[in-house]
């Protein structure tokens, strides 16, 4: 077995333990008691929905996210820069056969998202309220996922990279589960509460009252 | 405690106290709450949403460190990381310490106005995880004295302020004599316990005891708009502090006196006196303390003259309002039971010079006077601090008046009004629209 394929494996091995990590996440939050609203709704519960993970995540839906757009559109490009290396990753056995013009596309983004997930790291060191707020496991996740996101940058261009990016795959996997990352899974539930809460009452993404100018 | 304003021996943590105060965060871990405690990535983009931090910019007031005082906790309890490596992912203790950071978190600087959650690009609950912080400290007799009081004595006498039946029942007939004499009209009446009425109308017990020109208003409206409708004597308090001291069973037991006394008089509408956290607790919340859907609706007075306006049940002349009129959005009416364009609808029709706030509706800023800031007279000081920023907006606005619909936001306007010398006057919105009203003797 060579080297590359040992840490295929440990990849796999990283990756299978974070899923099941997750699928423990998932079951646990399943099984909390769902707390119904039985209040008569004033707005539309699934135009709040669709609001809350369409519109409203634009930067201008929010004051905050308009008054901090510099770090909001940071992180979102950093997330861009994570799903497209999860990309590389499931195209890693077959890198030589991707066109060139894939490959420049993987860069530009992979790149980006490397360089904005260290800039986070810097903000979270710089910004008074980010230094108190952030524990040890947010600044490792961030630097964990940023790492993986180089290396997806880097074995685009050179594939001789491959068994480094999938030992932090491995690592940054199993990882998942016990750290920050965790979020990706509680995320759409967060969110899918925000909205159908906020819509149910009508203060979210709702068509035009009768009484509005 | 350390701090000097908690140094009562009931804010000691015994071992009892801690293991009960956990029992509560376990019994209301829910799938929303979970969520909540679990999504943050404390990237603090909430820090300028909240007006304890705008006005005073300290990490502390940072809505994410307060909910990460209870986040702590629950990683300690729930996280197995928070067990194995608490230093690594933030999980500590319930010990002495944590406590007074979860009264000062929960209690002393948060109204759980909610404009955090809208302004989260997670989607994080602040409200309902401070909620559930003073749950928790409910539970083991850590509320504050005002606050406790205000429940305790709801729940005693049936109103918050202790007004006895005759006291209430005098005031309302006084109410009504002058708005007869005001009128030189005989049939303007305020019914009591009139079964089968269609509204039944509910009341601030402060109107009662120190604003009883508000029952006039109210009065006004509805006999101008030929309203089928009574007052009860069974229970007619609009508040519940319940919402505010997070204990459930109380806030159920006052919701449910409300539900029994529109029950008994067999009313198609409940209406919620201009009171913002009342209007949420009966509205939003309530069905879900009692349990079961109410048999009837519940609406807001602000929705109320809104459509008795839309539907020309009076007339109106807006020029006896000519000054320069600003609105304050109620946090709990706006952002938390989406009645944003009513009030404006309203204002439009009644005053001649309407201006908005910069922001508005349900991005409105919290006076400060929410979450039962207004009994906890331990923090005063910092209420009127982060009323700052609503001074500020006022300001801008360049308004002689500030309209709002709710009590505690109209004292915390006034004490505002008062502490950064404003020269505004501060008016509950149905006193605008009674003196729009072209009275007509039926």
């Amino acid at each position: 077995m060579t080297f590359l394929e040992i840490t295929h494996i440990f990849a796999l091995i990283g990756l299978a333990t974070g899923l099941v990590g997750i699928l423990a996440r998932i079951n646990e939050i399943l099984h909390r008691p769902y707390k119904q609203d039985l209040a008569r709704p004033r707005g539309n519960v699934r135009r709040g929905v669709v609001y809350a993970f369409t519109l409203g995540m634009a930067p201008w839906e929010k004051e905050s996210t308009r008054e901090h757009w510099v770090a909001y559109i940071r992180g979102i490009l950093f997330h861009v820069g994570i799903f497209t290396a999860f990309a590389v990753l499931l195209a890693s056995p077959w890198l030589d056969l991707l066109p060139a013009w894939v490959k420049w596309i993987g860069l530009a983004i992979t790149g980006a998202g490397a360089v904005f997930g260290f800039a986070g790291i810097a903000m979270r060191l710089r910004g008074p309220n980010e230094r108190v707020l952030s524990l040890p496991d947010d600044y490792f996740s961030v630097f964990l996922t940023s790492l993986f996101i180089t290396l997806a940058f880097i074995v685009l261009l050179v594939p001789a990279w491959l068994p480094l990016f999938y030992i932090v795959t491995g690592v940054m996997g199993a990882y998942i589960p016990i750290s920050k990352i965790r979020h990706c899974v509680y995320f759409f539930y967060s969110k899918f509460f925000f909205g159908s809460g906020f819509g149910r009452r009508g203060v979210i993404g709702q068509a035009k009252s009768e009484y509005s100018e | 405690m350390t701090d000097q304003r908690f140094s009562d021996e009931r804010y000691q943590l015994t071992d009892e106290k801690a293991a009960l105060a956990l029992d509560v965060l376990r019994q209301r871990l829910n799938r929303q709450l979970e969520a909540s405690l679990e999504v943050c990535v404390r990237c603090g983009l909430c820090a300028e949403s909240c007006h304890y931090y705008v006005a005073n910019p300290k990490p502390e007031h940072v809505p994410a460190y307060r909910a990460e005082q209870l986040r702590k906790v629950y990683r300690h309890l729930f996280d197995p990381m928070g067990k194995a490596a608490p230093g690594w992912v933030g999980a500590a203790e319930l010990d002495q310490e944590m406590i007074d950071k979860l009264m000062m978190a929960a209690f002393g600087t948060c109204t759980m106005c909610g404009r955090c959650v809208l302004n989260c690009p997670m989607g994080v609950d602040t409200r309902q995880i401070i909620r559930t912080a003073r749950a928790m400290l409910t539970a083991i007799d850590m509320t504050p004295e005002g606050l406790k009081a205000t429940v305790n004595v709801h729940l005693q006498d049936g109103n918050n302020m202790g007004v006895g039946e005759e006291d209430y029942v005098e005031t309302v007939q006084w109410m009504e004599e002058e708005l007869q004499a005001e009128l030189d009209d005989p049939n303007v009446k305020i019914p009591f316990n009139k079964k089968g009425a269609r509204v039944v109308y509910t009341f601030n017990p402060r109107e009662v005891k120190y604003f009883p020109y508000l029952i006039q208003a109210a009065a006004k409206v509805f006999n101008a708009a030929s309203e089928d409708w009574t007052l009860s004597t069974e229970s007619w308090d609009a508040t519940n502090y319940g919402l505010f001291n997070g204990d459930d069973s109380a806030a159920r037991q006052i919701a449910a006196n409300l539900e029994g006394a529109v029950n008994h008089l067999g009313a198609e509408t409940l209406v919620m006196a201009e009171c913002g956290h009342g209007y949420r607790s009966q509205r939003w919340e309530g069905e879900n303390w009692v349990g079961h859907r109410y048999p009837f609706r519940v609406m807001s007075f602000v929705e109320l003259q809104a459509l008795y306006i839309k539907e020309k049940r009076f007339k109106l002349d807006p020029s006896v309002n000519n000054e320069r009129v600003t609105y304050h959005d109620p946090c709990n009416q706006a952002r938390s039971g989406g009645i944003i364009d009513e009030p404006r609808y309203v204002l439009r029709h009644v005053t001649t010079d309407f201006v908005e706030m910069t922001p508005h509706g349900a991005e409105n800023f919290c006076c400060g006077g929410g979450g039962g800031m207004l009994s906890m007279s331990e923090f005063s000081k910092e209420r009127i601090a982060a009323g700052k920023v609503k001074a500020d907006q006022i300001t801008a606005t360049g308004a002689k008046i500030v309209v709002t619909s709710c009590h505690n936001c109209l004292d915390q306007l006034d004490e505002i009004k008062r502490h950064y010398k404003l020269p505004v006057k501060i008016q509950n919105l149905s006193e605008l629209t009674a003196a729009a009203i072209i009275w007509e003797k039926k």
